[in-house]
């Protein structure tokens, strides 16, 4: 069976991270960091307001890899990224995927968050086997 | 999740790993992510979204490590070796990868394997960095 061709980008995704996102993401990810949140640690941090989290971040781009690859992405996806920039609430995510190259039936895409204003939240790379 | 005892932060070090702790992942526990997140859940059926089993290997790690004030969530990496199925039992076991002081920063990597009996099915790795308290020596490095 022939693999099929990666595509060389992916649509991408984009969502607001308000207040009640978090919010609500913190209880389903069990992640209770108070700087997540309007607390008086998120006001008095290096910040000054809350920053949403990374994964809540990274969830975009696991989406974006979802509608594009299917169940591929949950075969056989990997992800290695870093956060460049907090995601200060609240803020519209963009994810994006862009082909770097494909060997051997896997495909790797250079990826990226960023804010309303372009700015990279986060970046690295994605790789997903095709068949 | 099971809750295993909690350990300071600064007693870790390279190379101990933390108790295993049993996930088992509901259909309320997966609506709730997707609620949260804004994916479109119908696609998901009785399947588990990959990245929402790697924010529960690090609500795993979250559960059994006391994490100081002003961590800093650095980087994540994550591989899925096959689809995970709403309500699989699963154990997940995270080792302390790398533990260092640089400059007065700590800096350290979490990996977590999560396993359905003898079967890998995810892996992941966080890196984190808490940064120097305020006036603190930052020259020295340490392991």
């Amino acid at each position: 069976m022939t693999a099929p061709t990666p595509a060389p980008t992916i649509e991408p995704v984009t969502r607001l991270i308000d207040q009640p996102r978090v919010d609500h993401y913190a209880v389903a990810a069990r992640d209770p960091n108070p700087i997540h949140r309007e607390t008086p640690e998120a006001y008095a941090g290096p910040f000054g307001r809350p920053v949403a989290h990374g994964m809540l971040v990274l969830a975009l781009l696991s989406e974006a890899m979802t509608n594009a690859c299917g169940e591929a992405w949950e075969r056989g996806g990997s992800l290695k990224v870093r956060w460049r920039q907090p995601a200060l609430v609240p803020v519209e995510v963009t994810a994006r995927a862009t082909l770097r190259s494909e060997s051997d039936g896997v495909a790797t895409y250079d990826v990226m968050c960023e804010d309303a204003a372009g700015e990279a939240l986060l970046t690295g790379t994605a790789s997903v086997r095709l068949a | 999740m099971t809750s295993p005892t909690r350990f300071a932060f600064d007693t870790l070090s390279r190379g101990d790993v933390l108790p295993t702790v049993d996930l088992t992942i509901t259909h309320d526990d997966v609506r709730a992510y997707l609620e949260a997140t804004g994916e479109p859940a119908a696609r998901w059926g009785e399947r588990v979204p990959p990245v929402m089993l790697s924010a529960l290997m690090l609500a795993t790690l979250l559960g059994q490590v006391e994490i100081p004030a002003g961590v800093m969530h650095t980087g994540q990496e994550h591989e899925s070796r096959r689809p995970v199925r709403i309500g699989e039992a699963l154990t997940v076991t995270v080792t302390v990868s790398s533990y260092a002081v640089r400059r007065g920063a700590l800096m350290a990597a979490f990996d977590a394997e999560a396993r359905a009996g003898d079967e890998v099915v995810a892996t992941s790795r966080a890196s984190v960095l808490v940064p120097p308290p305020e006036g603190a020596d930052t020259e020295g490095n340490a392991e």
